[in-house]
């Protein structure tokens, strides 16, 4: 994907409105010649971000994150609308048929990660009433460090690129072990000036 | 069954499940059967952890250790869980099937902001010897090693107590940049951590 398309999906400053999902829930779909290389590896992209996203929204009881998830998990249903389309113009003998239904089956299955994402933040809602066991269980999950999101003002960096600048009084959103939570704390806050 | 806690266990199937969509989309990158096997098994792993929640799930409940509201949330939380564990197995369905990959498929992944990177540990690399945790590769690098081939044997999710030895193969996930330090450390390129 051409970094100036990457650029437009992830890594920006935003602010998600709210209930933009649902606009974009039912837009009418349109054949659009988008190579199939590009819809795959964003939806790839989405994946992983949003099962992030959504147990962040969830262990910080965070409406603003969950309203991202919700609207990735609307643009996944497109982008497999899309490349279903795509495959199906692609198809020119038995062999293409037989890769692409690969494919294919890899773009469901990314579908149905956001799926899962979605109901994850549903457990957010009123209605369900969840209590808060929800931070209690997911205190203490184990993998991976990186910065997720980033919060500066009333706007967010969702997915933020190594090319982004940290500015003072930033909210940063990380997933990570212990020992990087201790160490990035105390790197943040100005205690530690290298992180070692 | 277990004797863990249901915390404990929907945890467990949060971790196996992420585990799972990294080895699933890894399988594909680098053609490997046995990383795709490896889904396979975790599939069954996290289908029998989520039968053991709900049944302490219930009796938790019936205890009066846990309320409905909670409990139903417990369970929601694990239900989406084990649905990402079964699209990991989806796309590792895709590698089994004796059809060759679409080279589209390699390629999305390759590109796309998180990459999987495979090195190997020379015996000179400041790896070799070295435990996971000691040397807080995630941290330090971004990359996170999801499997490791020792020999002819595999570990799947190693933790930070797991030793690296010279020779061993390391597929982790990270984003660009790491790749690059990590393959250069394993490579005895370069010996700064």
């Amino acid at each position: 994907m051409s970094e100036k398309k990457k650029r437009s999906i992830f890594g920006r400053l935003q602010r998600t409105p709210k209930e933009k999902w649902k606009k974009e829930e039912f837009t009418e779909i349109e054949y659009e010649p988008t190579p199939v290389k590009e819809l795959l590896t964003e939806m790839k992209d989405i994946s992983e971000l949003i099962i992030d996203l959504a147990y962040s929204a969830v262990l910080f009881d965070n409406e603003e994150i969950a309203e991202e998830v919700k609207y990735l998990e609307v643009r996944m249903d497109k982008l497999n609308y899309d490349i279903r389309m795509m495959a199906m113009m692609a198809a020119r003998t038995k062999e293409d048929a037989e890769q692409l239904a690969g494919i294919l089956q890899v773009a469901e299955a990314a579908e149905s990660i956001s799926n899962a994402a979605g109901d994850i933040v549903n457990l957010l809602s009123k209605e369900e009433k969840t209590g808060p066991i929800l931070p209690k269980i997911l205190k203490e999950s184990e993998t991976g460090m990186r910065i997720i999101a980033i919060r500066r003002g009333d706007l967010w960096i969702y997915n933020p690129q190594s090319d982004i600048d940290i500015k003072a009084d930033d909210w940063l959103i990380t997933r990570g072990t212990d020992e990087g939570f201790d160490e990035i704390e105390k790197f943040l806050h100005g205690k530690l000036e290298v992180l070692d | 069954m277990s004797e863990d806690s249901v915390e404990d266990i929907v945890l467990e199937i949060k971790d196996k499940s992420e585990l799972m969509v990294d080895l699933a989309y890894s399988s594909l990158l680098y053609d490997n059967n046995t990383i795709a096997e490896e889904v396979y098994d975790l599939e069954d792993v996290v289908d029998k952890l989520y039968k053991d929640l709900q049944r302490k799930t219930v009796e938790n409940v019936q205890n009066k250790k846990l309320s409905v509201n909670d409990a139903l949330t417990v369970l929601r939380l694990a239900e989406a869980g084990e649905q990402i564990a079964d699209a990991a197995q989806e796309i590792a369905d895709v590698e089994l099937r004796d059809v060759e990959l679409h080279p589209i498929i390699k390629l999305s992944i390759k590109e796309s902001d998180q990459v999987f990177t495979k090195v190997q540990v020379n015996e000179k690399s400041v790896l070799a010897g070295k435990t996971l945790g000691e040397i807080k590769l995630g941290s330090e690098t971004g990359m996170y090693v999801r499997a490791m081939r020792h020999d002819n044997k595999w570990l799947y999710g190693p933790t930070k107590r797991t030793k690296i030895d010279p020779g061993d193969i390391l597929f982790a996930k990270g984003p660009e940049d790491g790749a690059k330090h990590l393959a250069d450390l394993a490579c005895a390129k370069t010996s700064d951590i």
